[in-house]
């Protein structure tokens, strides 16, 4: 197949590394080896995140790269994009040796990059966002050229979108869609993806599985790095690669595995994956909400006359794609936030006015989604970290003054309880890689035994080690009677994990489904907003 | 970086103790003299000389130390006065506002006791209250700019900027003329206190000295050690964090304003009260105002430790009597003293990379 748009661009810079024009137009069969790293080695101080790395990419294969949380997957996707060098080893693209100085070498060659956090311009309109650093657009834009051929693009892989719509119009699904284009329009032959469903809700990672899979037939190598999802892994690559503390341990065809072989190669041991669920006798509401409404920091009423209530040994879990207003439910909740309208009661007392303070004092407990922007400090050691919960405690202050030392000896003991990674307490948060630091802060509000837990994407973005840890310590939670709110964008945990559902979408829930009796389809479709739609027809 | 089979590199460090950041601020003053020493070679003046005639008159001479020491306590408040909004992630530039503040309450104080008329006061009442007096007058400066940011979340910066002319001007609405503590002379200046309340140095410095000292590890203290400290602390370093550990973002903000103001208003009350010869708010207060801003520097170089900017304030103290002293006797072209202080901040500020980095020389593999 020829290429769409031949680039012509590496003789944009006066010697560059890159003395050769990309044989852009020349066939590239299948199967033909379009990328391959050749002991790619890079060292941190203190740390070996990548051991000798040896692939291949091979064109109209996806090849998945798998592997924990500091696994060396990010310094494996940086090293391929340029971002980041490599302190041995050789990368070859399409048979050549490069050396990529920046982003724009790796790009020039064909190598495009789909980012987990969207680097689009959020004000600009979808082909505003694709032409950008377009070296074809020069100066004068040829919109109406640009609009033709990323339509052609468009229909070629079945993506409807409105060239002309504003990015922060669109979802998830559309942005990465954007993402995608714009690195195909730029002549990307190697598409690289960070977490490519992280985001997505099931009928949108459908959609993306499919146009993967076209794209492959038109030679793309498609090379998707994924945490954990390892059901996306089986149904959509060829081949896997599995990294493990920044050393390859196993390349596999994925015809041949199954999901308990990887998980074992990925984390080097068995993970059970039937979380243990004791039955628990529900007692008495901890947690009303009666007609709750609030606005998010746009002002946007994202919390609409919501009512609903959590009971002691109860996980009561919230379905839903991120933004559909659960973060500003959880705030509320928490405090941080003020509500609009509608009452929160805890054991009975109206607590809606209360400060977030009051309520840690009272007995709720906030695992906050952002781990290190909101749950924790990073320039604050272990021990200051641990604080942040019981600086108001009596027990560890005296007259004002803090008793360092036993705070030092009582986060020792939850680091070792939790099995926290770290050489010891003064380390700085900022050094934790995050299932560590997610452990760091479960450990701090578990330990104030509260007897309402909020846990807002407590295992987001955790290898599967780390978030079979933190689902059972909820679990244990849940056994000594704490009601638990659990907000998840992962269905397979709510739905493992909750007594009851509520999928939520456009800041309602769209029900409230016994756990036993829901099924997978039924809070997939509720939390896309399907069931809405099916009413109004 | 290469350099013949070797390569030079910078490596991440992830921690610096104080030691080392007292070592690599060292050589950092010893690489910005030997800069200005250029300057005193195209001035045609032998560096060595200079630098002796500089250190001599501050910190030997009898009439430059105690201009130093004078100059160093006022600097040293000032400093802490930036810090303590600083560690609170917010920046007070109001420093000069609120030390005008500081010193018109306290001349207001023995001003209400009589002090424009002869009599005989009672230094141990009054001198005590001229004191808390500034402090009061200090933190009220300093709650203007705390409180707006509490409540309605307005720039600190603009607040505590904008404050500094509004309180330039009250002083001299109440030191010039027709103002009611217009000085007997006429000429500008405020009224000068009685001797009964001019305080006289104390083994060479005066009582501000042990209050500017004891107040800076009184900081330190606070800030390792206390509740209220390591809410500060934690609201500066990550506000969102420290909102949802239960922080009231309102609290805070006014509290590091009152401290700060507080502290400038002593700085009013040293400079005018205390330091022998004045006594008073001189026609040239506006001066003093312009010193205060390097109090944002001490706190920028010292990170906002309080202890590291006790040495500093000397340093800034000493050459800014120093400098200008050199400046005079070697006739050395004019401005040559700021020249000194800026190139000193410079290098001050751009050698704290090696705080964080450490540079690595290493031999080339053979390949």
């Amino acid at each position: 197949m020829t290429s769409f748009y031949p680039v012509k661009c590496p003789h944009r810079r006066q010697g560059s590394v890159i003395e050769w024009l990309i044989p852009m137009t020349a066939e590239i069969k299948h199967g033909d080896i379009v990328l391959e790293a050749r002991g790619i080695t890079k060292r941190y101080p203190g740390l070996v995140a990548n051991d000798n790395i040896d692939f291949e990419i091979r064109a109209g294969e996806i090849h998945a790269i798998l592997g924990e949380n500091g696994a060396g997957k990010t310094t494996l996707m940086s090293i391929l994009f340029g971002l980041v060098r490599a302190d041995e080893g050789e990368i070859h693209v399409f048979g050549k040796k490069v050396n990529f100085r920046s982003p724009l070498d790796a790009i020039d060659l064909g190598i495009g990059m789909v980012h987990q956090s969207r680097k689009l311009i959020s004000a600009h309109s979808v082909l505003e966002n694709i032409l950008l650093g377009h070296p074809q657009a020069g100066s004068i834009l040829n919109f109406k050229k640009a609009a033709e051929e990323v339509g052609h693009l468009c229909d070629r892989y079945g993506y409807k979108l409105d060239l002309n719509a504003r990015v922060w119009h669109l979802s998830e699904g559309e942005k990465q869609m954007v993402e995608i284009l714009k690195a195909l329009y730029r002549g990307a032959k190697i598409l690289i993806m960070d977490e490519p469903t992280s985001a997505l809700a099931p009928p949108e990672t459908k959609k993306l599985l499919k146009t993967i899979q076209i794209m492959t037939r038109d030679e793309l190598a498609i090379v998707p790095f994924i945490t954990h999802k390892l059901p996306i892994v089986l149904s959509i690559s060829q081949r896997v690669t599995v990294l493990r503390r920044g050393k390859v341990v196993a390349r596999l065809n994925t015809a041949d595995v199954t999901e308990q072989r990887l998980a074992v190669e990925m984390v080097g041991r068995e993970v059970i994956f039937e979380l243990e669920r004791d039955v628990v006798e529900k007692g008495k509401p901890i947690l009303q909400v009666e007609n709750l409404s609030a606005h998010d920091e746009k002002g946007i009423h994202s919390v609409k006359d919501i009512s609903f209530s959590v009971h002691e040994g109860e996980i009561f879990g919230i379905a839903g794609v991120s933004g559909n207003g659960q973060q500003t439910l959880a705030e509320v909740l928490a405090g941080l936030r003020k509500a609009a309208g509608g009452r929160v009661l805890l054991d009975g007392l109206d607590v809606t006015q209360t400060s977030s303070l009051d309520r840690w004092k009272k007995g709720i407990g906030y695992i906050p989604s952002e781990q290190r922007a909101v749950g924790s400090i990073g320039d604050f050691s272990l021990v200051e970290n641990m604080l942040m919960s019981y600086y108001y405690d009596d027990a560890f202050s005296k007259w004002g003054f803090i008793d360092f030392q036993k705070t030092r000896r009582f986060t020792e003991e939850l680091i070792a309880e939790y099995g926290v990674a770290t050489p010891n307490a003064d380390v700085n948060a900022r050094n934790l890689s995050g299932g560590n630091l997610q452990k760091l802060i479960l450990a701090r509000v578990l330990s104030r035994k509260p007897r309402l837990i909020i846990a807002n994407l407590p295992t987001q973005g955790l290898d599967v080690g780390a978030m079979e840890f933190v689902q059972n310590k909820l679990l244990e939670a849940r056994k000594s009677g704490a009601g638990i709110l659990l907000i998840s964008e992962d269905l397979d945990e709510v739905m493992a994990l909750s007594d009851r559902v509520a999928p939520m979408y456009e800041g309602e829930f769209m029900g409230i489904l016994p756990g036993e009796t829901a099924d997978r389809e039924t809070v997939g479709a509720w939390m896309a907003g399907l069931k809405q739609k099916a009413v109004e027809q | 970086m290469k350099l013949a089979g070797y390569t030079l590199k910078f490596e991440k460090k992830e921690n610096f103790t104080g030691v080392e950041a007292a070592v690599i601020s060292v050589l950092a003053i010893l690489f910005a003299l030997f800069l200005v020493g250029i300057i005193f070679l195209q001035a045609g003046v032998d560096p060595a000389m200079g630098y002796y005639e500089i250190f001599s008159y501050a910190f030997l001479n009898p009439f430059g130390l105690p201009l130093t020491i004078n100059r160093a306590i006022f600097l040293l408040l000032c400093t802490c006065a930036f810090i303590v909004p600083m560690r609170a992630g917010l920046w007070n530039i109001g420093m000069a506002g609120q030390l005008y503040l500081g010193a018109l309450s306290a001349f207001a104080v023995a001003f209400a006791f009589g002090a424009r008329s002869d009599a005989e006061l009672p230094a141990g009442v009054v001198l005590p209250l001229m004191v808390l007096g500034s402090a009061v007058g200090g933190a009220a400066a300093g709650a203007i700019p705390g409180l707006l940011k509490g409540k309605f979340n307005t720039n600190e910066i603009v607040v505590t900027m904008m404050l500094n002319f509004i309180m330039f001007w009250l002083v001299s609405h109440m030191i010039k003329e027709g103002g009611p503590f217009m000085g007997s002379g006429g000429e500008g200046e405020g009224y000068r206190l009685p001797a009964s309340l001019q305080p006289q140095p104390n083994l060479g410095v005066p009582f501000t000295f042990w209050f500017a000292i004891g107040l800076t590890v009184l900081l330190h203290v606070l800030f390792a050690k206390t509740r209220i400290g390591y809410q500060i602390r934690a609201f500066g370093l990550n506000p969102a964090a420290a909102r949802y550990a239960g922080v009231s973002p309102f609290k805070i903000s006014l509290l590091v304003f009152i401290l700060g103001g507080l502290i400038a208003g002593l700085a009013g009350y040293h400079y005018f009260g205390t330091v022998p010869g004045l006594f008073k708010i001189p026609k040239n207060y506006g001066d003093f105002g312009d010193l205060a801003f390097y109090g944002i520097i001490c706190g920028l170089i010292s990170q906002g430790n309080p202890l590291a900017a006790i040495p500093l304030a000397f340093l800034f103290g000493g050459l800014t009597s120093g400098g200008r002293f050199v400046q005079g006797k070697l006739q050395l072209g004019f401005g040559i003293d700021y020249a000194m202080l800026g190139v000193l901040m410079i290098i001050l500020v751009a050698f704290q990379f090696f705080f964080r980095y450490r540079i690595v020389l290493k031999k080339d593999k053979e390949r």
